[in-house]
């Protein structure tokens, strides 16, 4: 059936669905070529429409294994052109069945290029995917509606209620602050051999301490969350206490803790083939990475025990930032798994500061 | 880091001849490096045989030398320059082999040279069998079970070892020839005894056979602060057991999970570590088992591929160009992407779109060669074609190919047609499923009518292992040509109808209005019509490294179907130059060479340039030769499209061969500004009719002929003109069918086949000239002033097509009063076709007479090496005649003559054809050409015999055996050869002939009558040389076997008498003097003589 896509600007775009539906959310794109499941059950991109620059989706269909949490978190989907089949020995069921099962709607044989070129021009912009109402004004009054709701914090939603425990009994202990954590990062803590103790998002600095764990993880989620000044202030007390690890999301709550500002991107970074750099070096890496916020460098100068350890090549936006004294990482960008369940970089680096026992040092 | 200063003076080695599995990308690749390093100040020093090429152009290098590739000649010219690096990755395996060698005989360490790119030690880890599984092993990357085996007895017992099927890999060989997949012990044996002859260091891997797999690619990029990273995946659609350069190809893969990619991301990494390349790039090929994952790497080339070229062009990020600043030190960080202009080349590119690339094979040459593919590769050249889905491309993909097919069938060109195919009987069936389950050229077109003919996905699955995936796309297609079909014959005002949303939909999907027109029983125009009715019209999209996420500076284009055109048509003047499409056999590089030239002279001219073409191993649909780009098939309706959008002054259609003349009528007739030569005078030169009235009225000679459509008419036409008799089709490229017929026994097989190929065309009859001189003359005129770029004289009699035949160019044996006979023809010509541009004149010479037989109005493929060799760029200064200017004005009036000789000689693919004959025709089968240039023609000619990959002696055994016309030549030949200590053996007929002489050979009985023959002392490299001249139209058998043989034991041969010759001559100055070496530039520095 038809089905359309409509932006706060009155700019619109026609497309087919083989569900009734409607959503809301503001128009994310990404530009990495695999990893659909994956992006849309990540948490981080929870209440966005999620359009795909790469036009074949669904290609090698959809199995339990592969989704970050267990809810497909967007609101609806974007795409060229949706699989009419899958072609994968992993898979288990099409895109389609993993979509109606989770009551998402996914629109296809719409102009994503020609909208991902309007966005980059235009900058963010909140969408309405319809294939009820194509009358342009009455969209917009939804939009309108929609975005007079009053806001609410999704990490609620998004972080787990009671705190739970998993890993290596043995392990070093790990604390983890679900903001809205990703199995992909769960499982390279468990890789590196952590004891792991997960908290809901709204624990408190002496709830965590009380665990007794050598070192912190805040995990990514959504982003210019209104709950995350509250985080931000929770965990201010563990600041020097704690070697503390900051992930996409949970690296900007360590920097709000800081009173570090952040500033919004024209274009979010959004794919899998972020450049980043070491400052002073020639060295640096390729990272995923999924925000629209970066840290502002004139707050950051203020603190003075900080260092940016990478940058982005493309923009020069700050993507990690490290301070020694105070044992602690942030990173903008998603630590993934460098393959084969290999722990990333960075996690390595972090394990380290944990001043483990020799021998109980996180193996590679 | 910035660039290395530790060095100054870089060499580079070009990969040579265009031959199979290794194309124009090492021109597109080498002349991006050569370009690079003189960006960053380098002294650039290069070496490539192959005179067609871009990189050899006087200007890319600071010193250049058309020059035989081997060690010898490369030592020289390395004790001479003195460079202090070598840049071995960009020229293919002939370049990364030649550095390998010269390492290991110590001519790098003598002269202090070091090779960037990839050490030695790299290139030693990636080729060398044992090392490569050593360092996989180390790093725990799996690979197919396997043994080196140094000799056939060792080779059985690794074979037996790891059970049938086996894959045979013959070490440093490029494009896996003289490899194969062995099913038993007798095939293991064979190739066995094969793969360690082809072999330069005698091994052959024997592995455990991944067939079916799943075939991976990574193009992977490393600097030297170890920055990694992946420029594309690609996934073969033809599953492991196909050479991947026969393989038809998608980008990105399409059925990998994000793990999977992850995974392979992972080894690709490890893999480029572990072979140590840091600063260069690397083409990895993986095996992945469809049914559990596993993985294992197959083979690593650290040096740019074809694949390189294919994944640079496939995504827009320049892999040659980056390869080669970070071969000198720089960091992927430092060096720009010139197709954002505002990122670097650290990231990694992504696409929004499908890219596709389809092969192009020519087994009409070869009639007797097996179709199969496997792991030898036989492709000639290849088409890559972009689109929003798989389908689209697939469709585009082979309508670029330029078979005379419009899409994936329903064109009205297949041969199972639709009835037949609804109720396919048992034989037709078992037809469709051994054309799905042997790989071959037309497999494409057997998977449609399986699928029509109501197989099963999952059964033409478990035939051909192709992925469902793509198999399930195809059906999509099927099925909306059933869709369109409903609408056949429902004519509205004798307009076909349909719904504008079904056209969009066949658009978006790939469907040409060729096949629209079959499928709705109308012509090609009225579904043009209908799609301006409907105001269905393709949109512009971009070709920008990063799927539209930054606003790209200099991108290409390709078109589909969607909303909104990224199209940037500039308001300034330009013109559209029309490619040569794909490589094949007859059109090549050197019309690649002359369009890049084309966009080079307009860019002088202040014009822009826009350039279409779909072969992405060219020069000319790089990103920086044209000032816009668009990556399309070259038809008439992807061509017209164009042209609507940009609105061009002109088109020129000169410079691409065959292809853009062929179409020239079509799009002159749609209104469209053909630059140059008039389209009437062009047609004047095409049409056999006119063209004999015009050399009628100008007095000049031309064989005898006519034109038939039947055999009766056939009979009574060369009755009149006697024989013998040159049969040809009408239209046709590289003397395809054509045929010299000595009696009228053979004629009527002949006009039989000729009919096939001419279609609605007659069927020419000319009088054969034998043992004429051929000669070609090319020529550039404005229309007032005609001037003669060069007079090539053929080495080898009348009868050889031009493209094969090896040249002399000034010539060697015509006197004066024949060359000016040929000054004279030549300018009429050009005066009464008016020539504004390029044309092409061949003549045949026979008792002090001038016969013309054939002009063409366009490039001729001898323009590059001509302008190489006088140092006139010949296609620049036709280009911007074409735009009106005067050779007055460009200061080109006269005739140049060097004082030094360049004889062209052509190389021929006949290695991967085992069986096939090897001797030369008016059909053309040679791939690529090499020049040899020297002061005099005999060692011109033996340079040109080296750079051609003939092992020429100087001691040793030769074997004689001549037609009968040549035994009075051959005496002569044999006696040099005795004088200059060969021994000779022969037939018995040539031997009695040469005894009669006073010269002794040794005969040998004939192939069935007795041991050891000829076959055995070849086989025992007993026999260092072979003159066979055929004995007729139909050769004989032991002819046959001899001649395939001597591919198959690469021992120089020659099958003709003038050729054996200039050999025997040469042989005789490579005794008495070293070979020298001189770059173009010195050579271009001589005196030349003029003519007026």
């Amino acid at each position: 059936m038809k089905a359309i896509l409509c932006l706060e600007d009155g700019k619109s775009f026609n497309a087919e669905s083989d569900l009734e539906a409607e959503c809301f959310g503001e128009v994310i794109i990404n530009t990495a070529v695999v990893g659909y499941q994956e992006m849309i059950t990540d948490p981080a991109n929870a209440g966005k429409i999620l359009v795909f620059t790469y036009p074949l989706i669904g290609n090698y269909g959809c199995a339990p294994k592969f989704s970050e949490s267990t809810k497909v978190w967007v609101s609806g989907l974007v795409m060229k052109e949706k699989s009419k089949m899958y072609s994968n020995w992993q898979a288990e069921s099409s895109l389609d069945d993993f979509l109606k099962a989770h009551k998402k709607p996914a629109i296809y044989n719409l102009d994503t290029r020609t909208l991902t070129v309007y966005l980059r021009e235009k900058g963010p912009l909140i969408g309405i995917i319809s294939t009820l109402e194509f009358d342009p004004q009455k969209l917009l009054d939804k939009i309108n509606k929609f975005k007079q709701q009053p806001i609410k914090t999704k990490l609620a939603e998004v972080s787990v209620q009671k705190l739970y425990s998993l890993g290596k009994a043995r392990g070093a202990k790990i604390a983890v602050l679900d903001l809205g954590v990703t199995s992909g990062l769960m499982r390279q803590l468990e890789t590196l051999g952590f004891s792991l103790t997960v908290f809901p998002y709204n624990a408190s600095a002496k709830q965590i301490l009380g665990s007794k764990p050598k070192g912190l993880v805040l995990s990514s989620g959504p982003e210019n969350d209104c709950g995350l000044e509250t985080v931000a202030q929770n965990i201010k007390p563990l600041i020097g206490k704690l070697p503390l690890l900051g992930v996409a999301t949970g690296g900007q709550v360590l920097a709000k803790a800081l009173g570090v500002q952040l500033i919004r991107l024209k274009f979010g970074h959004r794919g899998v083939n972020y450049p980043i750099a070491r400052p002073g070096t020639f060295k640096g890496e390729i990272t995923v990475q999924n925000h629209a916020y970066v840290l502002d460098n004139n707050s950051l100068h203020k603190i003075k025990e900080i260092k940016v350890t990478a940058y982005n090549l493309n923009d020069h936006t700050i993507e990690e930032i490290e301070s020694k004294k105070l044992k602690m990482i942030a990173v903008a960008y998603n630590p993934v798994s460098a393959g084969f369940n290999q722990a990333s970089a960075i996690l390595i680096k972090f394990s380290k500061l944990l001043g483990l026992p020799k021998g109980r040092q996180a193996r590679r | 880091m910035p660039r290395r200063k530790d060095f100054k003076k870089v060499l580079m080695i070009g990969s040579g001849p265009i031959v199979i599995g290794q194309a124009c990308e090492f021109d597109y690749s080498g002349s991006q490096a050569c370009k690079a390093l003189r960006e960053e100040g380098y002294f650039t020093i290069l070496v490539n045989s192959n005179p067609a090429t871009i990189m050899t152009d006087p200007g890319m290098a600071d010193v250049t030398y058309i020059e035989p590739l081997n060690v010898d000649i490369l030592t020289k010219i390395i004790a001479k320059e003195r460079p202090d690096a070598l840049l071995p990755t960009l020229g293919g395996q002939t370049a990364l082999n030649l550095a390998f060698f010269l390492m290991k005989q110590g001519v790098l360490k003598k002269y202090k040279v070091e090779s960037i790119g990839a050490s030695v030690e790299a290139i030693a880890c990636a080729e060398d069998r044992d090392l490569f599984k050593q360092a996989m092993q180390e790093i725990g990357v799996d690979m197919p079970k396997s043994g080196i085996a140094r000799s056939v007895k060792e080779g059985m017992k690794i074979g037996l070892e790891i059970g049938f099927p086996l894959i045979l890999r013959p070490a440093y060989c490029l494009g896996g020839s003289g490899g194969g997949i062995a099913y038993n012990q007798e095939e293991l044996e064979t190739l066995l005894s094969k793969g360690i002859q082809t072999s330069p260091v005698h091994q052959v891997l024997v592995e455990q056979s991944v067939l079916g797999w799943k075939e991976i690619e990574f193009e992977v990029m490393r600097d030297c602060v170890d920055n990694v990273i992946m420029i594309t995946s690609m996934e073969n659609i033809d599953p492991m057991g196909v050479h991947t350069g026969d393989s038809i190809v998608v980008a990105p893969a399409q059925t990998l999970t994000l793990q999977e990619y992850t995974d392979f991301v992972y080894l690709c990494k490890k893999i480029i570590r572990k072979i140590g390349i840091s600063g260069g790039g690397a083409n990895i090929q993986f095996g992945q088992n469809p049914d559990n994952g596993k993985i294992v790497i197959i083979e690593v080339n650290p040096r740019l591929s074809r694949s390189s070229a294919l994944a640079s062009k496939a995504t827009g990020f320049p892999i040659a160009r980056v390869a080669t600043k970070l071969a000198v030190g720089l960091t992927l960080p430092e060096v720009m992407n010139q197709v954002t202009g505002k990122t670097t080349s650290f990231f990694e590119p992504t696409i929004d779109y499908c890219v596709f690339k389809i092969c192009r094979f020519t087994f009409e040459k070869f009639p007797h060669a097996e179709r199969a593919l496997n792991t030898s590769m036989k492709a000639v050249g290849e088409a890559m074609s972009i689109g929003r889905n798989f389908k689209e491309a697939l469709q585009k993909g082979i309508r670029s190919l330029e078979i005379k097919r419009f899409g994936f069938g329903a064109d009205g060109k297949d041969k199972i047609t639709d009835a037949m195919l609804k109720n396919p009987d048992a034989l037709l069936f078992k037809q469709i499923e051994d054309k799905i389950r042997i790989p071959n050229d037309e497999r494409l077109f057997y998977l449609r009518y399986a699928l029509k003919a109501g197989l099963s996905i999952d059964e033409i699955f478990a035939l051909s292992r192709i992925d469902r995936w793509f198999l399930q796309n195809m059906k999509q297609l099927v099925e909306l040509e059933e869709k369109i079909k409903q609408y056949r014959n429902e004519l509205v005002d004798e307009e076909p109808k349909m719904p504008a949303e079904l056209l969009t939909q066949a658009k978006a999907d790939g469907f040409s209005d060729i096949q629209l027109a079959f499928l709705l029983n109308t012509k090609e125009a009225k579904v043009k019509q209908l799609r301006k009715k409907s105001s269905v019209k393709p949109a512009y999209k971009l070709v920008d490294t990063c799927a539209g996420e930054f606003n790209a500076k200099q991108p290409y284009f390709y078109s589909t179907q969607e909303t909104k055109d990224e199209a940037r048509p500039s308001k300034n003047k330009k013109v559209v130059i029309l490619g040569g499409g794909p490589n094949r056999i007859g059109q090549g590089i050197e019309f690649d060479y002359c369009c890049c030239h084309a966009a080079y002279a307009l860019k002088e001219e202040g014009v822009d340039s826009v350039m279409v073409n779909c072969n992405p191993e060219t020069v000319s649909t790089d990103y920086d030769t044209s000032d816009r780009l668009y990556f399309e098939p070259l038809t008439f309706e992807d061509i017209m499209n164009i042209l609507e959008v940009e609105k061009p002054l002109g088109v020129i259609v000169q410079f691409g061969g065959q292809t853009p003349i062929n179409l020239a009528v079509a799009l002159r007739a749609a209104g469209v500004n053909i630059l140059g030569t008039s389209s009437e005078n062009i047609d004047i030169a095409e049409d056999r009719k006119r063209f004999k009235q015009l050399i009628d009225k100008l007095g000049l000679l031309q064989p005898n002929s006519g034109t038939v459509f039947t055999f009766a008419e056939a009979q009574k036409v060369a009755r009149d003109i006697g024989y013998p008799v040159l049969v040809r089709p009408s239209y046709v490229l590289g003397g395809r069918a054509m045929e010299i017929v000595y009696e009228e026994e053979l004629l009527e097989k002949f006009i039989q086949e000729a009919a096939e190929v001419s279609g609605e065309h007659p069927i020419l009859i000319d009088k054969f000239l034998e043992d004429a001189i051929e000669v070609d003359v090319d020529l550039i005129g404005d229309g007032e002033t005609f001037v003669i770029g060069g007079i090539l004289e053929h080495i080898e009699q009348a009868g050889v097509h031009s493209g094969d035949a090896a040249m002399s160019l000034p010539t060697h044996t015509l006197g004066p009063d024949i060359l000016k006979k040929l000054r004279e023809a030549s300018y009429r010509l050009a005066k009464e076709l008016n020539i504004i541009g390029l044309m092409n004149v061949q003549y045949a010479v026979k008792d002090a007479k001038v016969y013309v037989l054939e002009v063409n109005p366009r490039a001729s493929r001898t323009v590059p090496l001509v302008s190489k060799v006088i140092g006139v760029p010949l296609a620049k200064l036709a280009t911007k005649v074409m735009l009106g200017k005067k050779l007055k004005d460009l200061g080109f009036t006269e005739e140049v003559i060097p004082p030094y000789v360049a004889v062209k000689e052509s190389v021929f693919p006949f290695n991967r054809f085992p069986g096939v004959d090897v001797m030369l025709g008016p059909e053309m089968k040679s791939t690529g050409e090499v020049l040899g240039i020297d002061m005099d023609f005999a060692s011109a000619y033996i340079k040109s015999q080296i750079a051609a990959g003939q092992k020429v002696p100087k001691s040793g055994n030769v074997f004689i055996s001549v037609h009968d016309r040549d035994k009075r030549d051959i005496a002569f030949i044999a006696k040099k050869l005795k004088d200059l200590g060969f021994n000779i053996f022969a037939s018995s007929g040539t031997a009695s002939v040469l005894e009669k002489n006073n010269i002794p050979a040794k005969v040998l009985p004939k192939i069935n009558e007795g041991r050891p023959n000829i076959l055995d002392l070849m086989k025992d490299g007993k026999i260092q040389m072979v003159i066979n001249t055929p004995s007729g139209r139909i050769p004989r058998q032991d002819e046959v076997k001899i001649r395939s043989q001597v591919v198959l034991y690469n021992i120089p041969y020659t099958t003709t008498i003038f050729g054996a010759q200039a050999t025997v001559n040469g042989i005789e100055m490579l005794i008495k003097k070293d070979l020298g070496v001189k770059s173009l530039q010195e050579y271009h520095k001589m005196k030349c003589k003029k003519v007026k």
